[in-house]
C-alpha cells in the first residue's frame, strides 16, 4: 500500500490519514463489507467533501473515525491517524489529567514532551469508549448528523446539552459552561440565544435545531467537524442559509470540515476537495475544479449527468447511471462499477481491482482507462 | 403547573363521585341483600321468622328504604367522616379497616418500590447487554414471573422458606411476637415475615416492567440523539443513565398509576394465601357476604388510592418529558 494512498501531502499539513480502512458488518444476513478499503488525507484547515450514492459508505467511514461504530460493525483493517496539534489538545484541566495518565506508565502519547509537535494518534488502536478516545471526540473530533429533529435529546434544553459538552471537555462550572453556550449560538446566529439556552428542542424549528447542533459540535474548537449531510432533512431555504454559516463559521475558526453529501451542488458551494465513493472505496479524489471540469472516473462523469446543470441546454436530458448500485453483501469481482459502467472493458474491468493512481498531482483515481495498476 | 396541578385535583373529584355511583350499583347488582342471607342462615339454624321480624331486620340495617336513598344517606355520612356499621362484625366500618388499610398501602408500596427496583436494573442492564447469556437468564425468569399465579408463587414460596430455612411465613409475625412488645428481635421477624409477600405480590409486575423497560430502552439506544450523545465524548453510563433511561422510563410511568389496581388485587389473593391482616381479605369476603357499607368505604379507599396514584405518576410524567409540560 505503499505507493497509493492520497494525494501525498507533506504531514505537516495533515490532519488525518485514513490507510486502507476496511469496515464490515456482522448482520444476519451476513456479512456486509460496508468498507473495503478507503484511503484519504485530510489537509488541515480545508473542506473535503464526500460524496456517492446512498449507502456507499459515507455515514460508515465519519463513524469509524469518530469511533462511534454500532457494536455489530467492526475495523477489520486499516489505519486511522490523527495528528494532533498543541492547540487542539484539549483544556488545561483536561491535560492534568492526561499528564498523570502518563506517568502509571500508559499511552505513550500524552507525555507532554510532545507538546509543542504534532503527535500521531492512531485512532483504531484506541479503546472506542475508553479515556482517550472520549478525550479525543467531541473536543477534537466532532459530529454532527443528518437528521436535526432527532439529534437533540428532547428531554434537555439546548443549554444543557450544549454545556454538558464544554463542562465536559473545558472542565469549567455549569454557568460558565452556560455562558459560553450562548456565545456559541450568538456565533451561529441564533438570534436570541439567552433565550434559546432555556428551551427544549421540540420548541425550536428544524433550522434552528441544526445550528444548535453545529453550536455543540464547534463549542470545543474541534480539529475536524465532520458533518453527516447536514442539510439533506432541511427547506431549501433553510439549507442555503445553514451552508452559508458552515462557511462563514469555517472561515472564522479554520476549522477543517469533512462535509458529507450526495448533492454535488453542495460540493461546489462549500468545499476545496473532494472524495467520490463507490461501494466502501474512493474512486477518485481531487479538487473541486478539477471533479467538475475534470472528472476521470466513469462513475464521476456519470454522476455529474445526472444533475441538471444551471444553464446547460434544455435539450440535453438528465442521464440517470443505468443499473443499480450492487448490495455490500455480495463480492464483486473486478471494479465494484462494471456492471454499470458505460466504457466497461470486459477481461479487464471484472477481473481485478484498479488501484488508486495518482494521475495529476493533486489527482487519483480507481480506473483501468488510467493505469494499469492492480490492487493486490 | 400549578394550574395543571389543580385542574386535576377538579376531574379527580368528578372522577371519585361517579367510581363511588358505580362501585356502589355493582355492590348492589347481585341479587339478596345482607339480611337476606341472615335470615337464610338463621332458617337454616331451625329459627322461624316472622315477617315482622324480618322486616326489623331490614329497618335494623337500613335497608328498607329505596336504594338512591340509601346511597344518599351512606354518602352524605361517608364525606363527614362516618362510614355506617359493618353488619358481619357488628362495628363501625372505621374501626375494621384503618389499621389494615395503612398495612395495605404498606405492601403495595413496598412491592413497588421493590418492583421498580429490580425491574429498572434487570431492564436496563439487559438492553446493554443484548444476547449474553445474563439477558437470557432474565428473559427466563421473566417469563416464569409472568406465567406463575400470585398464589402459587405464594405456596411455593412459603413452602420452600418452611423447609429449607424452617421458617413460619404465615401472617406478619412468628407465634411467640404476635403479642410481645415490640422489640429490635421483633421488627427482624416482622421483615421476615414482609419479604414473601412483597415478592410475591411484585413478581409479575416486576416481570412486566422490566419486560417493557428492556423493549423501550433498545428503541431509544437506537435514536440519533443517544448517538450525539457518544459524539460528545461522554461516557457509556452518562450515554445510558441521563440520555437515554430518562427518555426509556417514560411508559414506564405512564403503567405507574394503572398498575396499582393489579398490586391491589394480587395482594387480596397473596393475603388470604399467607393469611397477612391486610384489606384484602376482608374486602373480599364483604363482597360475598354482601357487608355492603364495608365493601363501599373500601371501594372509595382504594379508588382514592388510585386517583392519587395516577396524579403522582402523571406529575412524574410532566416532571421527566418537557413536551407534556408545555402542551
Ligand atoms: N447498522 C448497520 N447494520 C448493517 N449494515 C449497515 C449498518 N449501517 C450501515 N450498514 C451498511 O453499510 C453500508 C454503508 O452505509 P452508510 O450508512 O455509510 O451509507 P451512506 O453512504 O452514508 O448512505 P446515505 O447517503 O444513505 O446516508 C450500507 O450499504 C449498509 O449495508
Ligand atoms: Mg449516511
Amino acid at each position: 500500500m505503499s505507493d497509493k494512498p492520497g494525494p501525498k501531502a507533506p504531514e505537516q499539513d495533515i490532519v488525518l490519514r485514513v490507510n486502507d480502512l476496511h469496515t464490515y458488518f456482522y448482520t444476519d444476513l451476513g456479512i456486509s463489507r460496508a468498507l473495503n478499503g478507503v484511503s484519504f488525507d485530510i489537509p488541515v484547515g480545508k473542506v473535503m467533501g464526500v460524496v456517492g450514492e446512498s449507502g456507499c459508505g459515507k455515514s460508515v467511514t465519519a463513524l469509524s473515525i469518530m469511533r462511534l461504530l454500532p457494536k455489530s460493525s467492526k475495523i477489520i483493517k486499516g489505519d486511522i491517524t490523527y495528528f494532533r496539534r498543541p492547540q487542539h489538545n484539549g483544556s488545561a484541566g483536561a491535560s492534568d489529567q492526561i499528564k498523570q495518565k502518563s506517568e502509571n506508565g500508559q499511552q505513550g502519547f500524552w507525555i507532554d514532551e510532545n507538546a509543542g509537535k504534532v503527535q500521531e494518534i492512531r485512532l483504531n488502536d484506541l479503546d472506542p469508549m475508553g479515556p482517550e478516545m472520549r478525550h479525543i471526540r467531541g473536543a477534537e473530533l466532532a459530529m454532527i448528523f443528518q437528521e436535526p429533529m432527532t439529534s437533540l435529546n428532547p428531554v434537555y434544553t439546548i443549554g444543557d446539552q450544549i454545556s454538558e459538552t464544554i463542562m465536559l471537555h473545558q472542565r469549567v462550572n455549569k454557568a460558565e459552561g452556560l455562558r459560553r453556550a450562548i456565545d456559541i449560538l450568538e456565533k451561529v446566529g441564533m438570534s436570541n440565544p439567552k433565550l434559546i439556552v432555556g428551551n427544549y428542542p421540540h420548541q425550536l424549528s428544524g433550522g434552528m435545531r441544526q445550528r444548535a447542533m453545529i453550536a455543540m459540535g464547534l463549542s470545543c474548537h474541534p480539529a475536524v467537524l465532520f458533518a453527516d449531510e447536514p442539510t439533506t432533512a432541511l427547506d431549501v431555504t433553510t439549507e442555503a442559509q445553514i451552508l452559508d454559516l458552515m462557511r462563514d463559521l469555517q472561515a472564522q475558526f479554520g476549522t477543517t470540515i469533512v462535509f458529507i453529501t450526495h448533492n454535488l451542488g453542495v460540493v461546489a458551494q462549500m468545499c476545496d476537495s473532494v472524495s467520490v465513493m463507490y461501494l466502501g472505496r474512493i474512486i477518485e479524489q481531487t479538487s473541486v475544479d478539477e471533479i467538475f471540469y475534470n472528472p476521470k472516473h466513469p462513475y464521476t462523469s456519470a454522476l455529474l449527468n445526472s444533475i441538471p446543470h444551471i444553464g446547460s441546454r434544455s435539450k440535453e436530458r438528465l442521464q440517470p447511471i443505468r443499473g443499480v448500485v450492487p448490495d455490500p453483501y455480495s463480492k464483486i469481482v473486478g471494479c465494484p462499477f462494471h456492471p454499470r459502467c458505460n466504457a466497461f472493458m470486459p477481461g479487464k474491468c471484472d477481473k481485478a481491482m484498479p488501484a488508486q493512481t495518482v494521475i495529476s498531482p493533486g489527482h487519483n483515481v480507481r480506473c483501468f482507462l488510467y493505469s494499469d495498476e492492480v490492487e493486490e | 403547573m400549578g394550574s395543571y396541578i389543580l385542574r386535576r385535583l377538579g376531574y379527580m373529584a368528578v372522577t371519585l363521585l361517579i367510581v363511588t355511583i358505580l362501585g356502589y350499583i355493582i355492590i348492589e347488582l347481585p341479587p339478596g341483600s345482607y339480611v337476606e342471607s341472615e335470615v337464610e342462615r338463621l332458617r337454616a339454624q331451625g329459627g322461624n321468622l316472622t315477617q315482622g321480624q324480618i322486616d326489623a331486620l331490614y329497618r335494623r340495617y337500613g335497608l328498607d328504604k329505596p336504594e338512591y336513598v340509601r346511597f344518599w344517606l351512606w354518602i352524605s355520612a361517608f364525606v363527614r367522616g362516618d362510614f355506617g356499621q359493618a353488619f358481619a362484625y357488628n362495628l363501625p366500618v372505621s374501626q375494621i379497616i384503618f389499621d389494615r388499610l395503612g398495612l395495605t398501602l404498606a405492601f403495595s408500596l413496598s412491592s413497588l418500590v421493590f418492583s421498580w427496583v429490580v425491574a429498572i436494573a434487570a431492564g436496563v442492564y439487559s438492553a446493554t447487554h443484548r444476547y449474553t447469556l445474563p439477558d437470557y437468564v432474565i428473559a427466563v425468569l421473566q417469563f416464569i414471573g409472568l406465567a406463575v399465579p400470585n398464589f402459587l408463587l405464594a405456596l411455593v414460596l412459603m413452602v420452600f422458606a418452611q423447609n429449607v430455612f424452617h421458617m413460619q411465613v404465615a401472617g406478619l409475625f412468628s407465634s411467640q411476637y404476635v403479642d410481645a412488645p415490640w422489640s429490635i428481635a421483633k421488627v427482624l421477624d416482622l421483615l421476615n415475615h414482609l419479604w414473601i409477600p412483597i415478592i410475591v405480590i411484585g413478581a409479575s409486575n416486576t416481570a412486566w416492567l422490566s419486560r417493557v423497560m428492556r423493549a423501550n430502552l433498545l428503541d431509544v439506544l437506537n435514536m440519533q440523539y443517544v448517538q450525539t450523545a457518544r459524539a460528545k465524548g461522554l461516557t457509556e453510563n452518562v450515554v445510558v443513565w441521563k440520555h437515554a433511561f430518562r427518555n426509556a422510563i417514560h411508559p414506564l410511568i405512564m403503567v405507574l398509576g394503572s398498575s396499582l389496581p393489579g398490586i391491589i388485587s394480587g395482594e387480596t389473593i397473596v393475603a388470604i394465601v399467607l393469611n397477612l391482616p391486610t384489606t384484602g381479605p376482608i374486602y373480599f369476603n364483604a363482597l360475598i357476604q354482601k357487608d355492603m357499607y364495608l365493601a363501599g368505604a373500601f371501594l372509595v379507599f382504594l379508588a382514592i388510592a388510585l386517583l392519587i396514584g395516577n396524579l403522582g405518576a402523571d406529575i412524574l410524567l410532566a416532571w421527566v418529558d418537557p413536551r407534556i409540560r408545555y402542551e
